[in-house]
């Protein structure tokens, strides 16, 4: 049975390498799969496919979507209102003859974009303005959109929603995943800022004469007032500072960027259309978290539990040290969607660790952190790599090549203190 | 109306994310300040000497052309041949007719003044540009001007070079057409 599960995820993932299958569709099938090869039933009793697997599985992550949903909203509204443009037109303002002052700005800036958005959508609020000036101060286009990638990484641990996606994965209290979260942070600014600092000395500063082809106009908009550019730091330091839960956080961070950029008689207007933009935004994550919910509740079901456990655990290193070294080596096994990829197959196998009991649930919530870092930078199929990549007007593996050596160390570091913390 | 290269050197800034909220009467000024220093740069003797020159491949894509790159760590003119040559193609279609001789030495010459910026010359232009980014009571920080010193480089290889098209004038043409093909 354990070994007809292990081939149907070798199908899934196959799918999702190849793209034959979007991958919230594979997760879905996966997770169908592996229910019934786990022999659960079709229909009938509560660990059915289609009552566990299908209706409970997929409002699992529900918190999660609302998350999502809400950090959308607020980083349409800061697109829209342009604070976002308006913070990085101040920083290329103020450092602009000082190409390292410059990518640390932005970097700051994607910190923020990052740790209130996710995906693509995070990328583009710093980016769509950021990397066009940091290529116009003569950074090379491959740090240009790798400096964005690692701002996104290292604002990750700050994440809401990424809290909140964490914590129903591996069913841990949000405080737990907060005070995880923030030691990694430590960790992901040190070496975000190594990766501008070495690879600007390494590549140096370069001026081109290059002409872009016309795109598609950008809508022009005006500058934020400077008291609407504390946006993206309100909802972080409500959450942190005032212990004040997820949703009202970034609804705070929504009424404020409101308030503050918006006559009174528009509010109205102005949040309903960024609403319902937000929507598009957050179509995506939401349907793969649906996917991925499904996933979990499959790979939870007593069959699997039952025929996965002793196959996982006989491969899981038990010796904290050995738990670094073999995860470390592992790393790329979550680029290309691969089977360690958390926001795919990986959340499974993070379910079947927990409920085999593998390893402790804060122990899974480390990996997954720390193989989170590596594919939010690093994976030329994440929608963020693939805009930034093409934005800045290289491959998206040139920016893997550039920045996985330091999203791999990132990774062994949060590893190590996973270890730390919760194995030794 | 002819458009002036002062016309060409305003949209050009005005091109820049940094810029698209400033008013025209800013952006002229600085315009005019930029290809005024291009000119004194170009009038004066290269005081340093002449950085390496190395051709490398690539350059020209459908999204992105490069025509040439002046790399600061190792002080060397990196020329693109296929976006030099994918260029004179484009500007073909557009109507301009330019060689790929004179494309490249525009290039090289557009390199040099940036050689020469990034070895001193540019704070002369940051000061005269004198952007104030703020200002507290005696004390300024002065701003810097994204696309200022391309300006100054295009109008410097324009007179270096001579050629009957000016860099400004083949950029704004090439941004006009796609650059497939």
């Amino acid at each position: 049975m354990g070994v007809l599960i292990l081939a149907v995820m070798a199908a899934g993932v196959l799918l999702m390498l190849t793209r034959v299958l979007p991958t919230a569709f594979a997760l879905g099938f996966m997770a169908i799969g592996i229910a019934l090869c786990a022999g659960q039933p079709l229909f009938g009793g509560k660990d059915s496919v289609a009552q566990a697997v299908l209706q409970t599985g997929a409002p699992m992550l529900a918190s999660t979507m609302i998350a999502v949903l809400l950090g959308s909203w607020l980083g349409t509204l800061m697109e829209d209102t342009g604070i976002a443009a308006t913070i990085v037109r101040k920083i290329v303002e103020f450092g602009g003859e000082r190409p390292t002052a410059v990518a640390l700005g932005v970097f700051a800036v994607s910190i923020l974009c990052g740790s209130i958005t996710g995906s693509a959508a995070a990328a583009m609020l710093a980016g769509v303005v950021g990397i066009p000036a940091m290529i116009a101060v003569g950074i090379p286009a491959v740090v240009a959109g790798g400096t964005v990638l690692m701002g996104l990484a290292a604002g990750l641990p700050l994440e809401l929603i990424g809290w909140q996606f964490l914590s129903d994965a591996v069913k841990l209290p949000l405080e737990e995943v907060r005070s995880f979260q923030l030691k990694v942070f430590p960790i992901a600014l040190v070496l975000g800022i190594a990766y501008i600092v070495v690879e600007l000395r390494r590549k140096g500063v370069r001026h081109a004469w290059s002409v872009r082809a016309p795109g598609k106009a950008r809508v022009r908009r005006g500058d934020a007032p400077w008291y609407a550019l504390v946006t993206p730091l309100l909802p972080i330091v409500l959450a942190l500072g005032f212990a004040v839960p997820i949703v009202p956080s970034l609804l705070a961070g929504v009424g404020y960027a409101l308030i503050a950029t918006t006559r009174p008689g528009g509010f109205g207007t102005t949040a309903l259309k960024s609403l319902y933009r937000a929507f598009d935004v957050a179509a995506p994550p939401i349907v793969l978290f649906i996917a991925i919910g499904m996933l979990l509740s499959a790979v939870k079901l007593p069959g699997a539990v039952k025929a996965l456990s002793p196959m996982v655990s006989a491969i899981s290193p038990s010796s904290p040290w050995f738990f670094v070294l073999v995860f470390a080596v592992l790393v790329p096994l979550c680029l290309y969607r691969g089977p360690l990829n958390v926001y795919g197959l990986g959340a499974g196998i993070a379910g079947v660790l927990v409920s085999g009991g593998i390893y402790p649930a804060p122990a899974v919530l480390g990996l997954m952190s720390s193989y989170g870092q590596v594919l939010c930078v690093s994976d030329p199929t994440s929608t963020q790599t693939v805009w930034s990549a093409q934005y800045a007007g290289v491959r998206p593996e040139k920016v893997m090549l550039s920045t996985l050596p330091y999203t791999w160390l990132m990774a062994i570091g949060s590893l190590a203190l996973t270890s730390l913390l919760f194995l030794a | 109306m002819t458009t002036t290269d002062e016309d060409l050197a305003v949209d050009l800034l005005r091109a820049a994310p940094t810029h698209e909220n400033r008013a025209e009467e800013r952006l002229r000024a600085w315009a005019r300040i930029a290809l005024a220093f291009g000119d004194e740069l170009a009038a004066t003797p290269d005081p340093l000497p002449a950085p390496e020159i190395a051709e490398v491949l690539g350059g020209a894509r459908d999204d992105v052309l490069v025509l040439a790159e002046y790399d600061t760590r190792v002080r060397t003119i990196l020329v693109r041949p296929d976006g030099i040559s994918r260029a004179v193609k484009v500007l073909m279609r557009a109507g301009v007719s330019v060689t790929a001789g004179e494309l490249r030495a525009a290039a090289v010459a557009h390199e040099v003044a940036h050689h020469r910026m990034h070895r001193g010359e540019g704070r002369e232009l940051a000061r005269r540009l004198g952007h104030t980014a703020f200002r507290l009571g005696p004390w300024r920080i002065r701003g810097h001007v994204t696309g200022a010193d391309e300006l100054a480089a295009h109008r410097f290889a324009h007179r270096r070079t001579g050629i009957g098209h000016g860099p400004l004038a083949l950029t704004a043409a090439l941004t006009r057409h796609t650059f497939g093909g």
